[in-house]
């Protein structure tokens, strides 16, 4: 007798599917954007000033094989000058989001340990800076600085701290109370010891996804700000810049202007998301079913 | 089933709300056959007062009010509201012979007495405008209904200018807060709608005592420079002002006009070495070298700068416009970049592997702040220089930065004035070295030029200040502490049919946009 083949399987596979488990795919799909951003941001890094030079012979030409996003109104090619552009604002973003998250993680840190005074203090100072819209703070303190690339940068950083020190903190409470902590106390081991030890090696996943998702954060302000003029000056190759320029041509059927650096801008956003996105998976499975 | 239907109706109804919206603006496209224009001239209007006592209008258009002396196309003086002038031998009294039977937009009449108002108010209140400097006249007064005499504490031949710009309301009407809207005064024009921020409706002064405008009504709308072409292109308005990037778009129906001005581009070149002087730092070190500033006069090549940053509109100059009576106009005899390039080689600047010329290893490069209008200039200038070697690196930049860097770096400024008073400002000595401001930036300073200035502000008469004026200019061109580059031109799209007359254009002093109304009683519809 032929007997039929059991209709449940313990590995749930949909049809179709690839062999790959999550687990794998969740790393492709993160060093492919990180493969991408990492391209974009090295290639402009090192891009030789003269592709993106003035010509004004080859004023607004349309987009071709010599120029796959065409030409300004200064002739200049808008490929390079959007790669440029985009890795300046993603070197931007890399400094703002690295001081920012290195206050939210000093910040968090100390205000879960020190509880207290210093715990009010700086729950008064996330409140403080979350109640006032981030772009208005960003363009206070861009312009407070003389504006220009270290005023966007720490425009960006001073403001974007607070979300991720909510969240730390939130996480070194739980921590504080863990039973290796208190052993760890009761050793006699000093508060500095025990964050440095203890509890910043626990929080580091959180921090890292926290600091990956402030990346997009970041980008999308220096280029909101430098839009409004309030950022980098005119003269050098920025997303803000390129687009508010754009602007200006679009009453006169320059499309290309806008449309491709906004893409560009729009795909490195989105890409840093989906890696902020998966290494939460990966770095915290615990979270992935929220 | 139902979802899609309802789908499809949308549709249609979103479809026929677009159509139907279109259909509007061709009403008013044809609307425009009717005695009246709606034109765009910038928003600047908007930003400020109309009362003349509080600066409106400081150039001297007649528009709703009219001054004693009005400029000619040809830039002489000639009567407006007077009709004749005598200046005394001392230079110190000047009596105007008034028009009779000249009414204000009210019906009232006007005499020397609205004036004498006009004039004391404006001393009274000096600190609201800052258009007029009245701080020479000692007293003004009215000899008879049609006679007024002005006395200056001392000589000040910028007077016969001052006169000429500004404008004279009505002094039994006056009212400061109600004249910031609805000024009246004895001009072609009298406004009869003024919404904020929106629009200006004017409509002929019935009491007007020059030739009545052909037009019944005007109405300056305030928008931006790309929602004013869309609008042009959807057939709304009759004249845009149009930034020279754009003026050879297509524009069905209308054709662009540029009209000439006396407003020139020019970049301050810091004379002096970096140093500290008088508390200030001033100089550039790249600048200074007199070799690096004449060759730039003679070496770059203005008509291409022009055509590349300003679509080719405009003229290449090397002074102030011929069309000023005070000006030492100088043809333009420039891309000698050979000859340039010897004087550079003569001064020890030599070219590096870089193509940049060097000297002592100093590089011959130095930093321009532009605003942000005037980048595509300094940039296309940029392009220009680097053909002598010499390496200017554009900023684009604000007025806050650009008042920081006005002494140690170049900056590209734009002056253009009926009044020589402009040539105080920039070579001045006396000017150099005040904190605040904008005058002498390149910190130009010159006994001999400023004992021309002198001699000119004190003339006895015009022709006197004008040798004066023109001697100054031509001392200090001998030392380039400026490098001209264009007399620019206001460009207007204006709809074919519509006459804004060009040949009664005043040169357009600085300002794109509101000029273009100074002839505004000359418009007609063919």
């Amino acid at each position: 007798m032929l007997r039929q083949k059991p209709r449940i399987s313990l590995t749930p596979r949909s049809k179709g599917s690839t062999r790959l488990n999550t687990r794998t795919r969740l790393v492709i799909a993160v060093s492919v954007a990180a493969t991408y951003l990492l391209g974009v941001f090295i290639w402009g890094w090192f891009l030789d000033p003269s592709s993106y030079a003035v010509h004004f012979e080859s004023q607004f030409i349309p987009p071709s094989w010599g120029h796959i996003f065409g030409t300004d109104f200064m002739g200049r090619d808008m490929f390079f000058r959007s790669l440029k552009g985009l890795s300046n604002s993603m070197l931007i973003g890399l400094l703002a989001s690295l001081i920012s998250s290195a206050i939210a993680l000093a910040f968090g840190t100390a205000s879960a340990l020190f509880g207290g005074k210093v715990d009010k203090l700086v729950l008064l100072a996330v409140d403080c800076c979350m109640g006032l819209p981030h772009l208005v703070l960003v363009i206070l303190i861009s312009v407070a600085l003389g504006g220009g690339a270290t005023g966007v940068m720490l425009g960006v950083a001073l403001t974007h701290w607070p979300e991720l020190t909510r969240i730390v903190r939130a996480e070194v409470l739980q921590l504080r109370e863990a039973w290796y902590v208190k052993a760890s106390y009761k050793m006699g081991k000093s508060r500095l010891y025990v964050a440095a030890k203890h509890i910043v090696p626990h929080v580091i996943p959180v921090y890292i996804v926290g600091l990956v998702l402030l990346f997009p954060h970041a980008i999308m302000h220096e280029a909101a700000v430098t839009f409004l003029g309030f950022g980098l000056p005119a003269e050098t190759p920025a997303i803000g810049v390129i687009l508010s320029e754009a602007m200006r041509h679009i009453a006169t059927g320059k499309w290309w202007l806008a449309l491709f650096p906004g893409l560009l801008l729009i795909v490195a956003v989105l890409l840093f998301d989906t890696i902020g996105e998966n290494l939460k998976r990966l770095l915290n499975p615990a979270s992935a079913h929220e | 089933m139902k979802r899609a239907l309802c789908l499809f109706l949308l549709a249609v109804f979103a479809l026929a709300l677009l159509l139907g919206c279109g259909g509007d603006s061709e009403n008013a496209a044809t609307d425009s056959s009717a005695n009246s224009v709606i034109a765009y001239v910038g928003s600047n209007i908007f930003d400020s007062s109309l009362d003349p006592i509080k600066g409106s209008m400081p150039y001297g258009y007649s528009f709703v009010t009219n001054a004693l002396l009005r400029v000619t196309p040809e830039g002489s003086y000639v009567g407006d509201l007077a009709y004749s002038w005598t200046v005394s031998d001392d230079a110190l009294t000047y009596t105007f012979d008034l028009l009779p039977d000249i009414m204000f937009s009210d019906g009232s009449n006007f005499t020397a007495h609205d004036v004498v108002f006009t004039y004391q108010t404006v001393i009274e209140h000096q600190a609201e405008n800052e258009e007029v400097d009245l701080s020479r006249l000692a007293y003004v007064t009215a000899l008879s209904d049609q006679v007024v005499e002005f006395v200056l504490s001392e000589p000040y031949s910028p007077f016969l200018d001052v006169t000429a710009m500004q404008g004279i309301v009505s002094a039994d009407a006056y009212d400061s807060e109600a004249f910031d809207r609805y000024p009246i005064g004895t001009g072609p024009w009298v406004i009869a709608q003024y919404d904020p921020n929106q629009q200006i409706i004017v409509h002929r002064n019935h009491h007007y005592f020059g030739d009545a405008p052909h037009l019944d009504q005007v109405t300056l709308v305030a928008m931006d420079d790309t929602t004013a072409l869309a609008a042009a292109r959807s057939g709304q308005l009759d004249v845009v002002k149009v930034n020279p990037a754009y003026s050879f778009e297509d524009v069905a129906g209308m054709t662009m006009v540029p009209l000439q001005t006396m407003d020139v581009r020019l970049l301050s070149l810091p004379v002096l070495p970096l140093q500290e002087k008088e508390g200030m730092t001033v100089g550039n070190d790249v600048t200074a070298d007199p070799a690096v500033r004449k060759a730039l006069s003679i070496g770059i090549d203005r008509q291409t700068i022009i055509d590349n940053a300003l679509n080719g509109i405009g003229h290449p100059a090397a002074g102030f416009s011929a069309k000023l009576p005070w000006a030492d106009y100088i043809p333009v005899d420039d891309n000698r970049k050979d000859e340039a390039k010897e004087i550079l080689a003569a001064a020890g600047w030599i070219e590096n592997d870089d193509g940049i010329r060097e000297k002592d290893g100093l590089l011959c490069s130095f930093d321009v702040y532009a605003s942000e209008d005037r980048f595509a200039l300094v940039a296309a200038l940029a392009e220009d220089a680097a053909h002598l070697g010499i390496k200017i690196v554009p900023h684009s930049s604000n007025w806050g930065e650009i008042a920081e860097k006005m002494h140690t770096a170049s900056i590209i400024w734009g002056w253009g004035q009926q009044s020589p008073t402009v040539l105080y400002s920039l070579f001045s000595g006396e000017a150099a070295l005040t904190p605040g401001g904008w005058d002498n930036a390149p910190t130009y300073i010159n006994p001999a030029v400023d004992a021309k200035i002198n001699a000119a502000l004190d003339a006895r008469s015009q022709e006197e200040a004008n040798k004066n004026w023109i001697a100054a200019q031509e001392l200090a061109g001998k030392d380039f502490p400026y490098l001209y580059l264009v007399n620019i031109e206001h460009t207007y799209f204006v709809r074919d049919g519509l006459d804004i007359s060009p040949a009664t254009q005043v040169p357009h002093p600085h300002g794109h946009g509101v000029p273009v109304i100074s002839n505004m009683k000359d418009w007609k519809r063919n």
